[in-house]
């Protein structure tokens, strides 16, 4: 589907990474895999990036913004909480949580001033907010097609996984946008099997995800807040 | 190959008079229990369930059902490791439903499960948890018959876990296995490590000072990883990615222990200190 102009820009200011909500401070477990020295290249990310994608919690997410996406349309408010609970549970982490529900709840707060008609919405939703959930409710104010910010929204996490990369590993910059570049197929195909999965298939096999993330929750020396 | 079994086991446990007792059992071919034994005092009620059939082939069906009435405390485990074999195709189902009244306490610690290459299996265990009940389990896997060279190449393991509470999510765990080289080896998935396993505490919340110093009961060796975490309500959640059952069992048992003594605020006071069920052997 072709995006006017409108759908378009809408899209490109929710992903870009000067959206005030705070990812650039959350590396999602990647800092205690640099410190302990599992991932120290740009091959070594680009495979953990390509095993989160396909098996790691962002399916998660994605499945639930297609499922959510489909509650706003039809105004089923319990069926939106109930997958922003259904996130809340699955969160395998106490950091990986706070993350989520505080860059949801940011762009929840930032949202009510940029679209105040979309303030009705937004009260619908109880608080905690997840990040997925707020940024499908925002994306679903600027008629943005599933298939378009879904996309975007696996793109900006590849971009912030990366620019935390290129910070910790470290990575030069072109390295970096060699990496998000060649990404574009699997995010492509990654979207294509979220919009069209079952709920049977929302599942993940991520268990060094995990403990990174449990690792950083005691790391000593952190620049990241996850 | 043997034809498949659907085994069933059904069990509601009550408190009456000081004493945890078994009010109703059912049980179907292979799943049944022992007569239910009583080495930490009345209050606790320890049952060893059994798989008859030595193993879990494809096809197979498991239902269990395990209801605890208000106040009453027990102690799930198993006789033994449990075996899930290679399958032509079919997918070998094991169903668990666990509910708790208020008051309730339930340890559900199964000994290890070892899948075998090639099975297909898929565990489902959903538990339904009075806001003052409190639910401890672990699920310790291990992947191929490591000691014959064996890795898990091929087939698919499933473990679905999720804890409801008052109607709402609570805790919601899905894993799945798809074998592979790629998953095997990946740092991102076993590492190479043949073993995974979860620890999970929900109930009688654990302030963060006894967070620390869980954590500092178990430091992994070499090559392995532990990790622990806090759940929603102020749960327990620990993994462990490795390469000895007795390492993970013996730390799990050290979490066991040492939560056991925090959990005298729930229903009946507890002995502190559990008995190792005789079935774990000497560990």
């Amino acid at each position: 589907m072709k995006l006017s102009n409108y759908q378009l820009l809408a899209l490109l200011q929710l992903v870009s990474p000067s959206l005030p909500v705070g990812a650039y401070s959350y590396s999602e477990g990647l800092e205690s895999l640099v410190e302990q020295e599992i991932i120290t290249d740009a091959g070594g990310l680009d495979h953990w990036l390509r095993r989160e994608l396909r098996y790691g919690a962002i399916q998660l997410e994605g499945g639930v913004m297609v499922r959510s996406h489909s509650c706003l349309l039809t105004q089923d408010w319990q069926g939106l909480n109930h997958w922003n609970q259904w996130l809340s549970a699955t969160r395998e982490t106490r950091e990986l949580r706070q993350q989520s529900w505080q860059m949801g709840d940011s762009l929840l707060k930032l949202w009510t001033k940029v679209q105040p008609e979309g303030r009705a919405m937004i009260e619908q939703i109880t608080p905690p907010c997840h990040y997925a959930i707020a940024f499908t409710l925002a994306a679903t104010l600027g008629q943005i097609p599933p298939e378009s910010f879904i996309l975007g929204y696996l793109h900006s996490w590849a971009t912030n996984m990366i620019n935390g990369g290129v910070k910790l590993i470290p990575l030069g910059q072109t390295q970096g946008q060699q990496l998000l570049f060649n990404l574009s197929p699997l995010l492509d195909k990654i979207t294509a099997q979220l919009l069209s999965s079952s709920e049977d298939d929302l599942e993940t096999c991520s268990w060094g995800a995990t403990l990174a993330s449990m690792y950083h929750e005691t790391q000593y020396t952190r620049l990241f807040r996850s | 190959m043997r034809s498949p079994w659907q085994g069933k086991l059904h069990l509601i446990y009550h408190f009456q008079g000081g004493a945890t007792q078994i009010k109703y059992q059912h049980n179907q071919a292979p799943l049944k229990v022992q007569r239910p034994f009583y080495p930490e005092g009345p209050q606790i009620c320890h049952t060893v369930a059994l798989h008859t059939a030595g193993g879990i082939v494809g096809g197979d069906q498991l239902t269990q059902r395990v209801e605890l009435q208000p106040d009453s405390q027990v102690l799930i485990t198993t006789a033994a490791a449990q075996k899930i074999y290679g399958s032509q195709g079919e997918t070998a189902k094991n169903r668990l439903d666990l509910e708790l009244g208020r008051g309730a306490y339930l340890e559900w610690l199964p000994q290890e499960s070892i899948v075998f290459e090639g099975a297909e299996y898929r565990q489902e265990l959903r538990v339904n948890l009075d806001p003052e009940a409190t639910f401890c389990t672990w699920e310790i896997t291990r992947f191929g018959r490591t000691a014959r060279g064996e890795r898990f190449l091929r087939g698919n393991w499933r473990s679905h876990t999720e804890i409801w509470q008052g109607g709402k999510p609570l805790w919601i765990d899905r894993q799945w296995l798809p074998g592979s080289l790629e998953t095997v080896e990946s740092p991102h998935a076993l590492a190479g490590c043949p073993i995974v396993a979860s620890f999970l505490w929900l109930g009688t919340p654990i302030d963060p000072e006894h967070l620390a110093a869980l954590r500092d009961l178990w430091s992994p060796s070499p090559h392995s990883w532990v990790g622990l975490t806090q759940t929603q309500n102020q749960g327990l959640y620990c993994r462990y990615r490795g390469r000895s059952t007795q390492e993970v069992k013996g730390g799990f048992m050290r979490l066991w222990h040492y939560l056991r003594g925090l959990s005298g605020g729930s229903g009946n006071s507890m002995p502190s200190r559990p008995l190792i069920p005789r079935v774990w052997g000497n560990r």
